[in-house]
């Protein structure tokens, strides 16, 4: 049985509406029981808008707000990411849309934007990110130059663009921003149906951003079926993993509480079971929920914008022997790859979908991921410190071609002449080996201080069944006080690696897969005494200055001749008109007598 | 003969001991390469391997926030194996150039300048030591085996100033101002010592060849030199390079602007991190204006002794250059037994020397309790870089009233050994 595997079938209904779906609007929803109790929730929308209506400024399904600012900042393509939380990667297998729609931690950015110099795409590149901060509530204003990167391999077209544009990629990210609703709520505006109809009405912020991992994006680029008929196509995506139990707590009374002594499956074989000693069982059935369960909320019925084309927004993968309950009205239908099926909507009736507990022989299969990778910062104190990237290839026969791309920031200095690998076999043996051997090409930018950050980006082939380590040292700078954030002793977030893996298994998209974002410590001057510092400081040079001049300017006498001179100084002189004083009026009144 | 014998003794000990140190220890030069007490941004040997590697791969080592030495550093190192590999040949060449600094600091000693010179001869000029002492001292100061060892290229700075000064007290004003040149064009500072240098050398002419010409035109003919120096080693470094701007703010621009804080031993990091934004151009400007205020000072009021003029210069640049590490500080150490005459005029040594054995014990301790145990802050180390700096100004101080005391007491022979006051 070929199984396909739910990422294949995202793609495969998103290219089928590239070239099918016109000035239309689409959207979707794929639900997926993940193990560890988690659940995905895939969320898709996307609208077309013919390329002389955008020009034309006659916005139908794209997003006027976003439309004039794509105009006004000559961006051509862009695609913008809000991530929290980390996937993991271990249990739940490949990343959605093979991580084409995810960002790192925080928000990305990176976009294409016309312009005939370096100089001006980066003004444009201020303005997109500045007029992005206000439509998105995001800190987006701050990526300035020292995190804007212009990656070389990294990254590539998604659009059919004229040959004759003169295009230039900017990157940006923010790791330290902290993703939640105030995001949500713009992005919702952007849909033709507010989240009001449709799959967007089950996002609310409250579950979204209580996700284990959750990840929005936004992408607009322009798509040609045919020379002469373009469009823009806006593509936005949710994707969240929800923990099933976290999410069913109620949400007036969210605090877990123990389960009542009479409702506890105990594992009678243990010797010291009795009536009030429990070893809790593992429960063997899958969970059950239910849509309202999770979010909170039903589905409000179908958007009555989208095409009649697709008819089935929502779809769930579970195997069919499972028993799915759904809201009256609502047709299923069973995919035959014996896990999906899809559930059509009827506008304005609200739909609920309910999965009961349930043991299960069959399980949705899960692919392995082609390559994982982690990223550590290493060593210990505030002056220095290394890196430690990991890549493992599980495959046992095929080794994996990618590019690697990091960003640093400035005052995290990095000494590349350090950079080594190791090899670890399937044995466990562990080999220094020449970086060379794996590296196949390098681009590397290094930082300016407060001007730019480090670009480095690898192109890396990772032999079969083995696991590659590269570090490098860098050195930490220390900041003048008022370049550090009001936490300063939390540290500094360090922008997630990307890695893009070349397409495989006949798919044109590559794979993207990001690290976690990291924390650097940096050395903290004490933000309490500027004034004494600077008092303190200037004193020493003005004990130095003081004595040195004092003596240079100075003539030397004897002793003596020193208090011979303190008698001619001011003192001794008005001393000696005292005495005269004295002794005339002394004489005066002599005299009277 | 005995004294050559001794002078070989002295050298082949302090090579031995430089390559037995890193032999026995192979992880020592690491550690102090990474100790801010002996590297600096602009003297970081471990920056300027980093620069290399670049450059070795055709990318600018200067395009880039990590380099900031002297481009001709970058092919002179490139001849030497990779110090990561094989190390030895580096510590070879660092310790042949602590052996040559050696050799100047003998050359200058044997000259006597230092005692007597065309206008004025030291009364006490008896209590001295001899050159191999000096040399001695010199190299088995704990100050310069650190800096050897940790491979600052501070120390061809120091072999630049060191032959120009030995140049100039044997009469070669012509090469005394070629070594200046290279000094100034590794690390910029050296410049200010273009003056009272130039006065050296104008006496030493004088009292060689009984001729007295215009000070102005010799002045001037040896700036020329010095400039014609300094330009003909930047125009190498831009054929090296390419892009001239580039490199001449990557090093120059960044020695006098002073964007990298990294602590150091010096006063300058500390007042930078903490100055508020709006003052930083002034106080850089001040500090700038200050470091250079002394030249002045001193070259007049000690016009009759320009080799303790440098040398006090020296000392000053230890504590107020934007830069300073331990190799400043010992260049200053190695210079003072050249006036062993002055000690007993001094009245504060006790008081100096405590307060910097107390910096050099506990510098390092509280470096460690601020950035490795966390439980000291900033203010630990920044307190241990002012006794330090506080200790080095008490010691020059004191020399510059001995010496004044010594010139006193040359013009007044009947009053010599009485108590004196300044007024």
């Amino acid at each position: 049985m070929t199984v396909l595997s739910l990422l294949t079938l995202l793609f495969v209904v998103a290219l089928s509406s590239f070239t099918s779906a016109t000035s239309d609007y689409h959207e979707s929803l794929y639900l997926q029981p993940l193990p560890q109790s988690s659940l995905l929730a895939s969320f898709n929308f996307r609208g077309n808008e013919s390329q002389e209506s955008f020009d034309e400024r006659h916005f139908r399904y794209f997003p006027r707000a976003l439309g004039q600012i794509l105009q006004h900042a000559n961006t051509k393509e862009l695609h913008l990411r809000f991530t929290t939380g980390r996937w993991d990667a271990e249990s739940w297998g490949p990343r959605p849309w093979n991580g084409s729609k995810e960002g790192g931690t925080g928000v990305e950015l990176w976009a294409w934007i016309d312009a005939p110099n370096d100089e001006a795409a980066s003004a444009k590149w201020i303005t997109l990110t500045q007029s992005l901060s206000g439509l998105f509530c995001a800190s987006l204003n701050f990526i300035d130059s020292t995190r804007t990167t212009r990656p070389v391999a990294s990254f590539e077209l998604m659009g059919d663009h004229p040959a004759s544009s003169n295009l230039h990629l900017l990157h940006g990210t923010l790791p330290g921003e902290v993703v939640c609703t105030e995001n949500l709520t713009p992005f919702l505006k952007l849909l033709p149906c507010k989240g009001k109809a449709g799959v967007s009405s089950l996002l609310d912020g409250h579950k979204l951003f209580d996700a284990s991992w959750q990840s929005m994006s936004v992408d607009v680029s322009p798509v040609c079926p045919q020379p002469g008929e373009c469009y823009v196509h806006v593509d936005q995506t949710v994707d969240i993993v929800l923990d099933i139990d976290r999410s069913k707590r109620p949400r007036g009374n969210p605090i877990p509480r123990p389960v009542p002594s009479d409702q506890l499956a105990c594992d009678t074989s243990k010797p010291y079971h009795s009536d009030d000693t429990c070893y809790p069982l593992e429960s063997t059935s899958e969970k059950g929920w239910s849509l309202t369960e999770i979010f909170g909320r039903t589905l409000s019925g179908a958007c009555p914008l989208t095409d009649n084309a697709s008819q089935e927004p929502v779809c769930l993968r579970v195997p069919h022997e499972r028993e799915v309950i759904v809201t009256p009205g609502a047709v299923e239908t069973k995919r035959p790859d014996g896990f999906t099926r899809c559930f059509t909507l009827k506008p304005s009736t609200p739909f609920d979908l309910t999965i009961p507990e349930q043991e299960v022989t069959t399980h949705v299969p899960l692919d392995e991921p082609v390559l994982s990778a982690e990223r550590t910062i290493v060593g210990h104190g505030q002056e220095r410190g290394g890196m430690r990237i990991i890549f493992d290839n599980p495959s046992d026969s095929n080794s994996v071609d990618f590019i690697y791309f990091e960003t640093l920031p400035w005052f995290l200095r990095p000494y590349v002449h350090t950079l080594q690998a190791s090899i670890t076999g399937r044995d466990g043996l562990r080999q220094q080996v020449p970086a060379s051997q794996f590296i196949r090409e390098s681009f590397y930018r290094p930082a300016i201080d407060r001007e730019r950050g480090t670009q480095l980006e690898l192109a890396m082939t990772i032999p079969p069944a083995s696991t590659v380590t590269l570090t490098y040292d860098f050195e930490k700078a220390i900041l003048r006080y008022t370049e550090y954030p009001p936490d300063a002793n939390r540290g500094f977030n360090v922008a997630p690696a990307v890695i893009k893996l070349d397409a495989a298994n006949g798919q044109n998209h590559p794979i993207y897969i990001r690290t976690t974002s990291l924390l650097l410590p940096l050395p903290t001057p004490d933000f309490s005494m500027p004034y004494n510092v600077i008092i303190l400081t200037s004193t020493v040079v003005a004990l130095a200055f003081g004595s040195i001049f004092n003596l240079l300017v100075r003539r030397f006498v004897t002793a003596e001749e020193a208090s011979a001179l303190t008698a001619q100084t001011l003192k001794g002189r008005l001393g000696g008109k005292i005495v005269a004083l004295r002794d005339r009026i002394k004489g005066k009144t002599a005299k009277k007598e | 003969m005995g004294v050559d014998h001794r002078k070989a003794a002295v050298f082949g000990g302090a090579l031995a001991l430089r390559l037995l140190l890193s032999v026995l220890f192979p992880s020592l030069p690491d550690l102090l390469t990474g100790r801010v007490e002996v590297s600096t941004p602009v003297t970081s040997f471990k920056r300027l391997q980093e620069g290399l590697f670049l450059y070795m791969r055709n990318v600018s080592p200067y395009d880039g926030g990590v380099f900031h030495q002297a481009p001709l550093l970058l092919p002179l190192f490139s001849l030497l194996p990779n110090a990561q590999s094989h190390p030895l040949p580096t510590a070879l060449f660092y310790s042949m150039i602590d052996l040559v600094n050696a050799n100047a600091l003998v050359a200058i000693s044997d000259s006597g300048q230092a005692v007597s010179g065309r206008f004025y001869s030291a009364l006490r000029k008896h209590i001295r030591w001899d050159g191999v002492s000096i040399a001695a001292w010199f190299l088995f100061n704990p100050f310069t085996i650190a800096t050897c060892l940790g491979r600052s290229t501070g120390v061809f700075t120091t072999t630049g100033i060191l032959y120009a000064f030995s140049s100039a007290v044997t009469g070669n004003s012509l090469n005394a101002m070629l070594s200046l040149g290279l000094a100034s064009y590794l690390s910029i500072y050296p410049a200010l010592l273009f003056i009272p240098l130039v006065l050296l050398c104008y006496d030493q002419r004088v009292q060689k060849t009984k001729v007295s010409t215009g000070t102005l035109p010799f002045a001037l003919q040896h700036f020329a030199v010095f400039l014609a120096c300094i330009l003909g080693l930047l125009g190498i470094s831009t054929l090296l390079i390419g892009d001239f701007y580039t490199f001449i703010s990557a090093t120059y621009g960044f020695q006098l602007l002073v964007p990298d804080l990294t602590p150091n031993v010096g006063l300058w990091w500390y007042f930078f991190i903490e100055i508020f934004d709006s003052f930083r151009e002034f106080f850089l400007g001040v500090f700038w204006l200050h470091l250079a205020a002394y030249m002045g000072g001193l070259t007049v009021r000690l016009r009759r002794q320009p080799l303790f003029v440098l040398t006090s210069l020296l000392g000053i640049f230890a504590i107020f250059k934007p830069y300073p590490s331990i190799s400043d500080a010992s260049l200053y150490f190695a210079l003072l037994p050249l006036y062993r005459h002055l000690f007993p005029l001094m009245r504060y040594t006790f008081f100096a020397i405590s307060a910097l054995l107390y910096a050099t014990l506990l510098g390092p301790a509280f470096y460690h309790l601020w950035i490795y145990a966390g439980s000291g802050n900033a203010n630990f180390f920044y307190a241990i870089t002012l006794v330090w700096s506080l200790g080095l100004s008490i010691l020059l101080a004191d020399t510059i009233f001995a010496a004044l005391r010594d010139e006193w007491e040359y013009d007044n022979p009947e009053l010599r050994g009485k108590e004196v006051r300044q007024v």
